[in-house]
């Protein structure tokens, strides 16, 4: 996603908030992507990804105005209101969610061991790992995994997506990143 | 940063760039959608709202120059609106109420009041009618339809 108040995003905010479509469209087709990748990669689905950045873009057509640039990028307020939906949606989706979203379940451990005991480890399968393990992270570490080292931002500019200080940004990159690494170390044993 | 940090900030480089994929068309198409149906919404609100506006302004100026209202106890019928027509003066011509636009949503009539009132002319824009610019300004009398809710729902004018 664009960093900061990048060239044209105020200007087409405030033309949304006339009901001009073009603007929208164009805030649309900047933003989307970003939306879209952040949502899928906090939830693993796709429809989840796909209500969120509906949801997202209905807020900003609802209330345009509603985006402080005190308060950070365009880029920080939309995957704020993102986070706010995915979580939403994964706490309602919760009974039906396998335990892989539960970090400390052992079903999750089992079904990522039975896999790669399998598995000849290939890139993609690792990737693929990867992606479970981030997936299989608590929330509040993924959330810090995924906006800082898929979407590349900054600390600041995270902490204001996630409402919170920097030094908790830090801290929770920091344990996250270890527990990846500590997952990916136990498969890598597995897979020996 | 140790090496197991490394390896794992290095893998999750690779599932960035694995990633890239963005939101259907569909989801686009639906947001449009939505956003021209608020449109419409938004433009029929305004003109209710100007309607409102200019027959409220209507009645207002009416009521200051002490007319009083003619109480009609429900929803005038084509006869009764016969009647009433019958009952003007000789030389007064009063068609039709017009129905205002954007009054469709609003609850139907059990009683209704008309009050006859002066509005501008630009007024008879509301309803469809060309007045140029120059007699926009003038006055013209007129019998605003008002529902038991005190909204107007329809306007006649006199000649």
């Amino acid at each position: 996603m664009p960093n900061g108040l990048t060239n044209g995003d105020g200007d087409l905010l405030r033309l949304i908030s006339r009901g001009d479509e073009d603007a929208f469209l164009a805030f649309y087709r900047r933003y989307q992507g970003p939306v879209y990748r952040f949502a899928l990669q906090m939830s693993g689905k796709v429809e989840i990804a796909e209500e969120v950045t509906q949801d997202v873009f209905m807020v900003v057509m609802g209330s345009p105005r509603q985006y402080d640039s005190k308060r950070g990028s365009v880029s920080a307020y939309l995957y704020g209101v993102a986070r706010n939906f995915v979580l939403r949606l994964l706490e309602q989706e919760r009974p039906y969610l396998t335990a892989l979203d539960d970090p400390d379940s052992e079903y999750a451990d089992v079904t990522a061991g039975d896999q790669d005991l399998l598995a000849d480890l290939t890139r993609n399968e690792r990737i693929e790992s990867l992606r479970n393990a981030v997936l299989a992270l608590p929330p509040a570490y993924r959330e810090v995994v995924v906006l800082c080292d898929l979407h590349e931002l900054d600390y600041a500019e995270a902490a204001a997506a996630l409402d919170c200080a920097i030094g908790t940004i830090r801290s929770r990159l920091h344990r996250a990143r270890a527990l990846l690494a500590e997952k990916m170390r136990a498969e890598e044993r597995c897979a020996v | 940063m140790n090496e197991g940090d490394l390896k794992v900030v290095e893998g999750l480089r690779a599932l960035a760039a694995d990633g890239l994929r963005e939101a259907p068309v569909s989801v686009e198409k639906r947001l449009l959608g939505e956003f021209r149906k608020r449109q419409h919404t938004r433009r029929r609100n305004f003109w209710l709202a100007g309607g409102v506006g200019a027959v409220a302004a209507g009645v207002a100026i009416a009521m200051l120059l002490g007319i009083r209202p003619v109480p009609v106890p429900s929803a005038p019928s084509a006869a009764q609106v016969d009647a009433q027509q019958a009952t003007q003066a000789d030389d007064e011509v009063a068609g039709n109420f017009y129905p205002l636009p954007d009054t469709d949503y609003l609850p139907p009539m059990d009683s209704a009041t008309v009050v006859r009132v002066q509005l501008p002319m630009s007024s008879l824009r509301l309803i469809g009618w060309p007045v140029s610019e120059e007699r926009a300004g003038e006055r013209i009398q007129a019998d605003v339809l008002l529902g038991q809710d005190g909204l107007a729902r329809g306007v006649r004018f006199v000649e």
